[in-house]
């Protein structure tokens, strides 16, 4: 149960942490696998790791129907825009677990093709390095997940997803002004951002 | 002074307390326990139809279908209420020319809109 | 040999040849090229395995498309490579191999080097407004992202800390 903090009421406490431990037990991950970590994944929820005893057997390949987006494998400077409208799709509460140096760093890709790390396009929760990751290390990155589930308040503003949707506004925005695609733009985003010194665009 | 109580006195109580309890319900769980619970952040994008992430490929799902869907549900309800008119006949017929041809001059003027249709080509699925 | 056929038939039209462990591979006049292709597709080299190009920055041609056959009765491959001068364009192989299809929209989208006749030459692997094309020599590697190559500009770790603290 979370520590209670007399500056909060005792009822606040109590309720954040059963739905906190209401959320974490039930994590329905959205499998957005590109690449070889989704093979690793494929084996972590079959028998032998069997990550449905985390509560994560219902694997919802719909973004309205998860709440865990897994980006399992390499994303491409073209598939960048479309990882943003799937994270922009999905309902909170929502968590992004980059699983894979591809998705944490851009990996071994160090090429005008590949993004270099999706936490430049979407907010990361918590990134699993592994090339590819061994099963239990992404299972005990989703435990860190867990732990990161259980201190939430229920009460606290997800900064994190609204600056997500204002940069999901600024988007449209450009395409609009512009006329680019979706990809030219989401690239030209992470371009400035680059240039400017920091790296995300959210 | 004894009031006469109505024997159905106790039948509306349970109807207001069945009432009370239905609305406390709809209540608690559509207005409080969200609004303690939801993470209220309603967003454009969560509204929008899920391609895979791509853009849309055409606007929305009220796109153009063929008109045959609307002519075959039409002349469907024609002939069952056709039909339907049909049966409550039937039951109470006993062998009587009168009503026989009564209904055989109903049905033969459905025949010709059924010919009508047929010759225009309505029943070809494939035109 | 096949190469021999297409030096007797078409005199000319191979400007060099060279084979490495078995590999057959000529080099034709861009203006032959197509006389060459019936010729070897009579000669049953009927599946096109790959079309690619290569940027050499040569002094009098700038690109060399590469062409793989192979004859599927005789098992034996055949590489043809055309060179192409900056801003020449290909005929395209749409209307004998479906297979040159896509491969020739990879090398319009990565080289630049554009294929007459094909039906639908637009690019396949990079975006429509992509600037650039990406395997050519004066293209960056990290496609002007400093960060992705060098090691210059913040990384995100010193901010890493939990969203959800």
């Amino acid at each position: 149960m979370a520590a209670i903090n007399l500056d909060d009421s005792v009822m606040t406490t109590r309720l954040d942490s059963v739905v906190n431990w209401a959320r974490k037990n039930s994590l329905w991950p959205l499998p957005f696998g590109t690449a070889c970590c989704a093979i690793e994944f494929m084996s972590m929820m079959a028998s032998r790791y069997d990550f449905s005893r985390f509560g994560a057997e219902a694997l919802r390949f719909s973004p309205r129907q998860s709440d865990m987006l897994l980006v399992l494998g390499t994303v491409t400077n073209k598939q960048a825009p479309v990882l943003r409208q799937i994270y922009a799709q999905m309902a909170e509460p929502k968590w992004v677990v980059a699983v894979g140096v591809c998705a944490s760093s851009g990996g071994m890709y160090r090429t005008y093709a590949t993004l270099q790390g999706i936490d430049r396009v979407v907010p990361v929760d918590v990134y699993v390095p592994g090339c590819p990751p061994r099963p239990e290390t992404m299972i005990y990155g989703v435990m860190e997940l867990q732990k990161q589930i259980s201190r939430e308040s229920l009460s606290a503003r997800k900064e994190h997803i609204e600056r997500f949707y204002q940069s999901m506004a600024r988007q449209e925005e450009l395409q609009r002004a512009k006329g680019l695609t979706s990809y030219q733009v989401v690239r030209e985003m992470v371009l400035e951002a680059g240039a400017a010194g920091g790296q995300k665009i959210w | 002074m004894t009031p006469a109580f109505s024997p159905f006195l106790p039948v509306l109580l349970l109807f207001l307390i069945a009432l009370g309890v239905g609305a406390a319900i709809l209540v608690v769980s559509g207005k409080i326990l969200p609004g303690l619970l939801k993470p209220d952040n309603p967003q454009a994008a969560k509204l929008t139809p899920y391609e895979c992430g791509a853009p849309p490929l055409q606007q929305g799902a009220r796109h153009r279908y063929s008109v045959k869907f609307y002519l075959v549900a039409m002349l469907f309800i024609l002939f069952d209420v056709e039909a339907a008119f049909l049966l409550p006949w039937a039951v109470q017929y006993k062998t009587h020319l009168g009503t026989f041809w009564a209904m055989l001059s109903f049905l033969a003027t459905l025949l010709v809109g059924y010919i009508y249709v047929w010759g225009k080509g309505a029943l070809d699925w494939e035109r | 040999m096949v190469i021999e056929r297409i030096e007797a038939q078409l005199p000319g039209a191979i400007l060099e040849r060279h084979a490495f462990r078995g590999d057959e591979t000529i080099i034709v006049a861009g203006t032959r090229f197509l006389e060459v292709v019936d010729l070897i597709f009579g000669e049953g080299y009927q599946l096109l395995l790959d079309v690619t190009a290569v940027d050499l920055e040569a002094p009098d041609y700038r690109f060399e498309v590469v062409y793989h056959w192979l004859n599927l009765a005789s098992q034996a491959r055949l590489r043809i490579k055309v060179p192409v001068a900056e801003g020449a364009s290909q005929p395209s192989l749409v209307s004998r191999f479906k297979s040159a299809d896509w491969a020739e929209r990879e090398v319009f989208d990565l080289f630049g080097i554009p294929f007459e006749g094909h039906p639908n030459l637009t690019r396949l692997l990079m975006w429509e407004d992509f600037p650039g094309h990406p395997l050519r020599k004066d293209f960056p590697l990290d496609g002007g992202d400093l960060f992705c190559s060098q090691d210059i500009g913040a990384s995100f770790a010193p901010e890493a800390r939990s969203l959800n603290a």
